[in-house]
């Protein structure tokens, strides 16, 4: 290298500093005399609090057609409720400088809340209006009955959401309510009326199967006082938890092409089912996928970005479906492995045998002790940045209250992942990404891309038109 | 630090010092000991208003080349070393500004300087064509997935490039087109890393939990010996008077979900208190479920399914406030079209009534909460307004600035610029695509005299 190249005085790179300790926090528990569980967490100079509120609704608990019934309802909680109207609900969360947001899975419903320390109790008011008093108002479950029809076009119109769509319906048999949008579809969402969103909150929403996570800088805040007089207030006949079914998935290697005619990139999800979080191989699921495709510098994006330049980037990544209570049924949880990322139309094919190229070295292989030690590393030492904020600390403890993990789980998955072997890795990777046995949906256009794939003998290959 | 200027900066609870090496490096120092993390932001005063014709798309895939490695950093050792340490981070560009950002456990603050560093002073040895040709194909694969093959993923080129005249340096956004990302070539990049690659062109903010004086030394150690710039060009003059002066209206037929209709109004620039109002005036009609915008066409008319209004804040040219309709099905457009000239209209001439601008006020106040509660956050917003305004403190003044803008501004602001005559609108209809085409629109113009 020349002069005119480097002007700068060259340092070696430096040593790292000693690191502090830092540990995922314990929750406080608590419960109101209504049933209301109470995880809290102190979190010093979080000035935005945290409320999660964990509901037992999830999407299994849909009556037989409609699907889609608890998402409305868990939004329509926020149209009307108690004193306020739809409009007057919306400006009085405005006024206290508050956000919601709710979704139902196939674990459970979750209400999201952040406001201001100093709003707090206001907020959590009108949080406690809207579980135990809505109004649902036949004019607003039908607006947001049509809303919901008008955005099924758009969902479909997205590379990544209709991949998604098409490859939940390979995978789970259609009798299972996990093959089926989470929102609904057309037929069934027009189905939904107001009487009926009533009884589905009337059969699942109750305090005492619900936990509340409030987490943030809680100094002076009189906690205890303020969640009794809101949602402390919500009473309704005790029942018992619900009961999962089991879960079955059909993942057989095979490419479905859902054909997108003039599209100039392909979308990828490329998956399976795993395992939940409580399965002993978790730990090594976690630092294998990550050294597969956690990171533009992981095995995928090495070649498919780095080296050929076919993508902006393509990620591997475990996610939980389901985590039923250790129950009398022994129900196993269920979760996606998947890999994912859009590649232009022209490499489609380049790019799907670069992959199989990358999971068949892996098992040949296995992983380095580099790429282990690299892994584990980020996966460990990035945790006092993942949960600098009070959101993302509650977001946790509410996924371990809804996946029955224990208070320390996360605590504990951080000296489990530091413990994992380059060879747990590895096992876990190719269990769970093995280039045989992954379904592969491509949102793309199939006149030019379905010779080349099918050329790659990946097993069938087939067209979804619509 | 002999050759160090610094002053103590305090406002709002939140305190910085500032400091400038001997060759021109703004450094911005905050201590927050709350979590043992330490955000290195650093801002390049240059951006996509700096290209020249022909080369749209050059600084954003420079940023992507500054992740190919340095004089001491192989290909992907600059992620490598950074996630390895249980970091994260990135670079964006924007029209007025290309950033880098590392947030780091706090043990490891010296690993991202020293990186930065690097980068900064001996770019040029490891810079090859290889790189180049690489990171211009993911740079066009980025392009696709995030415009080229989203519905209405081309709207925010589109209105940009009504907003701002041909020839005006905010005409093109960021991503560039194609044929240029294709032309631009290898002594292009020198080039433009030796023309806006300096400390004197650079501010550096170190956030968290942080030593001050041993942070300034390293800074000192590894920043000091890198050489002023004395290249720069700098951006063409992006001033325009006021207002478009006539409605543009475009009717966009794609293959589309739905009709859409999107605009951009030209705005006051960023640093004034007209900004401030116009910010407070878009919150106002299309920010969250309580908005007017929202109530009048989501809730009742429902003749749409959302409606937002937001705002590009820009200091060198007219802001842009981003207006995003979707159609509700059986909507007209002329329906849409006029609810929403009411009521913005009805802004302008009756201003706004107090409970919402206690209402805007406490949701833009909750925006930079959220903003500054985290030190990559904080790390930011310090940069921004040392490079964009010379005065880091405004960061921590912001929220003060908006809580101290009145209704009457927010009616004068609303009626002077939310007009349909300082409109650039695209009007989207759907088209089935029947014979695989190329899936690309055919856009009509038509002025509409108003």
């Amino acid at each position: 290298m020349s002069d005119a190249l480097v002007t700068m005085v060259l340092h070696p790179l430096p040593a790292a500093g000693e690191a502090k300790p830092w540990e995922f926090p314990v929750p406080e528990h608590g419960a109101l005399a209504n049933g209301f569980r109470v995880q809290r967490c102190h979190r010093p100079g979080q000035q935005v609090v945290a409320v999660e509120i964990a509901l037992d609704a999830a999407l299994d608990a849909e009556p037989e057609g409609l699907d889609g019934i608890a998402t409305i309802m868990v939004h329509a909680l926020e149209e009307g409720c108690g004193p306020y109207s739809a409009e007057e609900f919306a400006a009085e969360l405005e006024r206290c400088g508050a956000t919601i947001g709710s979704r139902v899975d196939y674990i459970g419903a979750r209400i999201s809340m952040e406001v201001p320390a100093s709003r707090l109790a206001r907020a959590l008011g009108l949080l406690a209006e809207a579980l135990r008093a809505p109004r649902f108002a036949a004019s607003e479950v039908e607006r947001l009955v049509r809303n919901r029809l008008d955005e099924i076009p758009h969902e479909l119109a997205s590379p990544p959401r209709r991949a998604a769509k098409q490859l939940a319906a390979e995978l789970f048999p259609a009798s299972s309510r996990m093959s089926r949008p989470r929102e609904g579809t057309e037929d069934t969402v027009a189905r939904i009326d107001a009487a009926g969103v009533r009884a589905f909150y009337d059969a699942h929403l109750r305090p005492g199967t619900a936990t509340a996570v409030v987490v943030g800088d809680l100094a002076g805040v009189e906690l205890d006082r303020m969640l009794a007089d809101t949602i402390g207030e919500w009473t309704r006949p005790v029942a018992p938890p619900s009961s999962t079914p089991s879960t079955t998935a059909e993942d057989t290697g095979r490419v479905v092409i859902v054909d997108r005619p003039g599209a100039v990139q392909t979308q990828l999800l490329v998956g399976r089912t795993g395992p939940d979080r409580r399965d002993p191989v978790w730990p090594a699921l976690v630092v294998g996928t990550y050294c597969l495709g956690g990171t533009l510098t992981s095995r995928l994006d090495r070649v498919l970005r780095e080296e050929k330049g076919y993508t902006y980037g393509v990620r591997a990544f475990a996610q939980v479906l389901r985590s039923p209570a250790a129950a009398a049924d022994g129900a196993a949880g269920t979760s996606l492995l998947a890999i994912s990322g859009a590649v232009d139309t022209a490499s489609t094919a380049p790019a799907l045998a670069d992959m199989q190229k990358v999971l068949r070295t892996l098992a040949a292989e296995g992983l380095t002790d580099a790429e282990r030690d690299l892994a584990v590393q980020n996966l460990v030492l990035v945790a006092p940045l993942r949960y600098e904020t009070a959101a993302a600390v509650a977001g946790t403890l509410a996924d371990q209250v809804e996946q029955h993990l224990p208070d320390n789980y996360q605590a504990q998955l951080y000296k489990r992942l530091a413990a994992t072997s380059t060879t747990a890795a590895t096992e876990a990777a190719v269990a769970a990404f093995p280039a045989d046995g992954l379904v592969t949906v491509l949102v793309g256009d199939a006149a030019q891309i379905r010779g080349p794939v099918e050329a790659l003998g990946m097993g069938g290959v087939s067209v979804v038109t619509s | 630090m002999g050759q160090t200027a610094s002053h103590d900066l305090r406002a709002g609870g939140l305190t910085a010092t500032e400091h400038r090496l001997a060759n021109g490096l703004r450094v911005l120092l905050s201590e927050d000991h709350l979590t043992p993390v330490a955000a290195v932001c650093l801002w390049y005063d240059v951006g996509s208003r700096n290209e020249a014709a022909g080369r749209t798309g050059l600084a954003h895939l420079f940023e992507h080349l500054m992740f190919q490695g340095s004089a001491q950093v192989h290909g992907n050792g600059h992620f490598e070393l950074v996630q390895g340490a249980g970091g994260s981070l990135n670079g964006t560009t924007s029209f007025e500004r290309t950033n880098y950002f590392e947030t780091m456990p706090a043990h490891q603050l010296e690993l991202a300087l020293w990186l930065e560093a690097d980068r900064m002073g001996s770019l040029l040895a490891a810079l090859d064509e290889e790189s180049l040709q690489n990171q211009r194909d993911v740079v066009k694969n980025e392009r696709r997935q995030r415009y080229d093959n989203v519905p209405y993923g081309t709207a925010f080129e589109r209105l940009v490039a009504l907003a701002y005249p041909p020839g005006h340096p905010y005409h093109h956004t960021p991503i560039g087109s194609m044929a240029d990302l294709d032309a631009a070539t290898l002594e292009d990049a020198r080039t433009f890393f030796r023309a806006n690659y300096a400390p004197n062109n650079a501010v550096l903010s170190v956030v968290g939990d942080i030593d001050p004086d041993q942070t300034l030394t390293w800074v000192e150690k590894y920043f000091g010996s890198i050489p002023a710039g004395t290249g720069k060009i700098a951006p063409r003059d992006g001033t325009l008077s006021g207002n478009i002066g006539t409605e543009i209206r475009e009717e966009i037929r794609e293959e589309v979900p739905a009709r859409a209709l999107m605009a951009a109004y030209r705005l006051p620039p960023d640093g004034t208190r007209e900004c401030d109002a116009a910010d407070l005036a878009l919150t106002m009609l299309g920010s969250g479920m309580s908005s007017r915008l929202y109530n009048r066409l989501v809730r009742r008319d429902r003749t749409a399914i959302s409606a937002d209004f937001g705002m590009l804040r820009l200091v060198g040219a007219p802001s842009l406030g981003f207006l995003d309709v979707k159609a509700a099905s059986g909507a007209e457009f002329a329906e849409i079209r006029g609810a929403v000239d009411a009521e913005l209209a009805s802004l302008g001439a009756d201003g706004p009534s107090a409970e919402e601008m206690e209402r805007a006020q406490a949701r833009l106040e909750r925006e930079w909460l959220d903003r500054l509660g985290t030190v990559a956050g904080r790390a930011d917003e310090l940069c921004r307004y040392a490079v964009l305004f010379g005065d880091p403190l405004l960061a921590f003044t912001a929220i003060g600035r908006i809580l101290d803008i009145t209704s009457t501004e927010v009616q004068d602001v609303a009626a002077a610029r939310l007009r349909p005559d300082n409109r650039a609108a695209l009007e989207y209809k759907p088209v089935t695509n029947s014979n695989g085409g190329t899936g690309q629109g055919q856009a009509q113009q038509e002025e509409a005299g108003q």
